[in-house]
């Protein structure tokens, strides 16, 4: 009877398993570190997390349709580039940050028209354009740093603050809101959501199903395009090789702890955004606690799959 | 000395919350008989083969082979004690070779986990010869054609020392002549004392290989015949339900309205998809009912898809009020005011994740757009509408389509496209899995599209709702248009001779 009634609490439980779980932490290490919990740290929290947080949010509706795009680290890089040749070019601030979108959009709906007219497997075909435009990253930038120097108004946007805040925190949740906004209220939202759910009845529905999923592929590569210039502007630099290996897998890790399955269908960006917040925690606490690297590494990953297995217990 | 049958099944039940897909169903295949199985859809054979499979454990009954009862809900005992079944999908792996296929996830091993080749070789080889059947053991199975990649299955199903096969539509992928090529199969097997249950919706293969046959209907086994003793047009009438002749003489009170007003909505002409359907003709009314029907594979399915768009024809004139059209989306099917409701909810019709009411919009999103925003008050409303309109229950929009019951999901589909208002609806198999009390509320619905109007296509296997109806009737054999009748001018035997090709 007492294992019964357990067994229904875990899975009463299991769907707010996450929060759950960023609340345990957070008391953690709140208790082993009271510095944690200071404003100042709080707030690095999730200044640690903003380009990945906005790569994470731009993904989510890829992932929701069953896709996923590999090659957001590149993009990243070649914006931040492709923003500091215009600003070297003496161009204004408002037309290289137009042209750094634009290369990211542009980048996005290739892999999008590609993936859905083509019907090419997704991991495939962005695998092959983190190759390409890396390759076209390093073309463009060689294996040089880029200083950024005398653009104030550029830096903001990297190193600004309101009201004490950093800039690229209000960057963030400005995207976030959008794509919650987006996915709540607007047509394109329910047609994510019945791609994901069932792709062949959106299209005899009338949906025009590929080019929403190109659009998606877009949405996903101005996300990069975004934290790549968000980057430039924090280091001041621009470079090839920035968005280094290993960073997609960060977003996807938030997308997918957050709950929107790999297979497509149910999901949605708020719960991205606990997912971002849990990867958060977990990094910042650990750096508090002094954890080393290589530790973390681990840790990381073992929590990442206890938390998908969790999620799992339906 | 009595045989024992090869397999049987007693008392078979499988209740699914409220709807029964098997009713007390007693069925027997003795060893080198074929047994043909067959009925419309939804008449409980594949909850049937999938009980004798082990797919589905039963509510209540006993199966048994040689004699002794199998545990049941349990494929992989099912198979150990010889029952193979073969489906109309390949479950073979194309890239390997026959001799790996007919061993696949059972290759005989030696010391050490290796395989040995050489005994699956001669085992194989043994089978060949014992069952007269020729094939290339060393043949990538994808390059083979579709009859020889049967074979494979066969033999696979062999190689298990199968004393019971069971066939679900084992031809639906073949040619004429390879047809015929299978059947020389089956009667070898036959002649070996196997015991084969086949399944087919073509009556013709049915008198060609069958000894005797069961006909389901409504989740009951309704009559046992041997084949030589019965004639094509009673075969289809157990199919299809006696208790038809009394809802035709119903429906004769109802008036009937060939060509509605008068005004013709949809036209075809010659309409051709190469090695699908060929030349085509008709005329759709606005304000009637036009009920195609035909047996499965009469590719009734593709001439609708490739009028909406979601497929293609190659050749001949489709005019929608009186414009010659070609759509390559349905999204420009739509735009002229065509709707079509697919035959199969699950795959083609529903996103069961997401709410009645999210359902009911979709296909109508962009009425519902204000600037940027969907406006929700007005989903709201239109779903609380449609929800009242169609009866749906539980009467709740936020519920998940996937709680629903057949019936409501049913109906959720076909308000999401009475929502769209279009000016002719297709749709196919409209009841499919619903219950009675269902159908006869989607029939009023019906009626009721067609009194205002609109131009109504209905595909449907099911002669009792064709004859309910229909204000006209098209029959449909193998992609031929072999005739088309006011409702009110022919009889049911008369349908029941076109469908099993009397006439033609």
């Amino acid at each position: 009877m007492n294992l019964m009634s357990l067994d229904t609490a875990v899975r009463r439980l299991a769907p707010h398993a996450l929060p759950l779980a960023i609340v345990l932490i957070v008391l953690v290490f709140a208790i082993a570190q009271p510095a944690f919990l200071k404003p100042e740290n709080l707030v690095g929290i999730v200044r640690q997390m903003v380009l990945v947080g906005i790569m994470a949010v731009g993904m989510t509706f890829v992932i929701m349709t069953g896709g996923v795009d590999l090659s957001v680290g590149p993009v990243l890089a070649l914006s931040g580039l492709v923003a500091f040749f215009c600003l070297d070019a003496g161009m204004p601030v408002a037309v290289a940050i137009v042209a750094g979108a634009s290369i990211g959009l542009a980048i996005g709906l290739v892999n999008g028209a590609i993936i859905a007219f083509l019907q090419l497997p997704p991991i495939i075909v962005t695998l092959a354009m983190l190759s390409m435009v890396r390759g076209t990253a390093l073309i463009l930038g060689g294996p040089d740093l880029h200083a950024i120097r005398g653009q104030d108004a550029y830096t903001f946007i990297g190193t600004g603050r309101i009201l004490g805040i950093p800039f690229p925190i209000y960057l963030f949740l400005l995207a976030a809101l959008i794509m919650i906004f987006v996915q709540k209220l607007t047509p394109l939202g329910l047609r994510v959501a019945a791609i994901g759910e069932n792709e062949r009845a959106a299209y005899l529905s009338g949906h025009r199903t590929r080019l929403t999923k190109m659009a998606l592929y877009g949405i996903s590569g101005l996300g990069a395009a975004i934290a790549g210039m968000i980057q430039s502007s924090q280091v001041h630099t621009a470079a090839a090789t920035y968005g280094e290996f290993g960073i997609e897998l960060d977003v996807i890790a938030a997308v997918v702890l957050g709950g929107t399955s790999l297979t497509g269908g149910n999901g949605s960006v708020v719960r991205t955004l606990v997912g971002i917040l849990f990867l958060g925690v977990m990094n910042n606490g650990m750096n508090i606690l002094n954890v080393p690297l290589d530790m973390q590494l681990i840790a990381k990953g073992f929590i990442i799959v206890l938390s998908l297995a969790l999620s799992e217990l339906k | 000395m009595r045989t024992l049958p090869a397999m049987s099944g007693t008392g078979l039940t499988k209740v699914y919350d409220t709807l029964t897909a098997l009713a007390d169903a007693n069925f027997i295949v003795m060893p080198g008989e074929v047994r043909a199985l067959i009925g419309s859809n939804g008449a409980g054979k594949s909850t049937l083969i999938k009980i004798l499979t082990g797919a589905v454990t039963p509510t209540s009954g006993v199966v048994e082979v040689d004699g002794a009862p199998v545990p049941l809900g349990n494929p992989q005992e099912i198979i150990r004690r010889g029952v193979a079944c073969i489906y109309q999908h390949s479950n073979l792996a194309p890239a390997m070779t026959v001799l790996d296929n007919i061993f696949l996830g059972r290759q005989p091993v030696r010391r050490f986990g290796l395989l040995d080749r050489t005994r699956q070789r001669r085992e194989a080889e043994a089978l060949l010869a014992l069952h007269g059947i020729d094939i290339d053991l060393d043949a990538m199975v994808s390059t083979l054609p579709a009859v020889k990649q049967k074979e494979v299955e066969i033999l696979k199903a062999l190689a298990l020392d199968a004393r019971v096969l069971l066939m679900d539509e084992p031809t639906g992928w073949l040619a004429a002549s390879d047809v015929a090529r299978l059947h020389q199969t089956i009667r070898g097997l036959k002649s070996r004392g196997v015991g084969i249950v086949y399944i087919s919706h073509m009556l013709d293969e049915i008198f060609n290989v069958c000894d005797t046959v069961t006909i389901m209907r409504d989740g009951r086994i309704v009559a046992e015949h041997e084949v030589a003793g019965i004639t094509r047009a009673r075969l289809v009438e157990l199919m299809v339900g006696e208790k038809l002749a009394r809802d035709s003489a119903e429906a004769a009170h109802v008036k009937r309205r060939p060509r509605g007003s008068g005004e013709v909505r949809l036209s075809a002409t010659n309409l051709t998809r190469k090695g699908v359907f060929r030349d085509l003709s008709f005329d759709l009314h606005a304000g009637e009912i036009l009920c195609v029907t035909g047996l499965i594979g009469s590719k009734r399915t593709e001439l609708m898809h490739a009028m909406f768009g979601s497929d293609r024809f190659d050749r001949g004139t489709l005019r929608i009020g009186g414009k010659p059209v070609a759509y390559r989306h349905p999204a420009e099917a739509m735009a002229d005011g065509i709707g079509l409701v697919p035959e199969d909810r699950h795959r083609e019709g529903l996103m069961l994740g997401l709410s009645v009411t999210d359902n009911l919009v979709m296909a109508t999103l962009d009425r519902f757009r204000r600037w940027l925003l969907l406006d929700s008050r007005r989903i709201a409303a239109v779903s609380r509408q449609s929800i009242g309109d169609l009866n749906i229950q539980p009467p709740v929009g936020t519920r998940h389509v996937r709680l629903l019951s057949g019936g409501n999901q049913q109906k959720v589909m076909l308000g999401k496209w009475l929502n769209f208002a279009p000016r002719v609806i297709i749709l196919d198999e409209p009841t499919v899995g619903v219950d009675v009390g269902a159908k006869a509320e989607i029939y009023g619905i019906l009626r009721a599209e067609r009194d205002k109007g609109a131009a109504v296509l209905v595909v449907s296997s099911d002669l009792e709702e064709v004859m309910t109806i229909a204000d006209r009737i098209a029959v449909m054999v193998s992609g031929r248009m072999v005739a088309i009748h006011d409702a009110d001018k022919i009889t049911r035997a008369d349908v029941v001779g076109l469908i099993g090709g009397a006439a033609a």
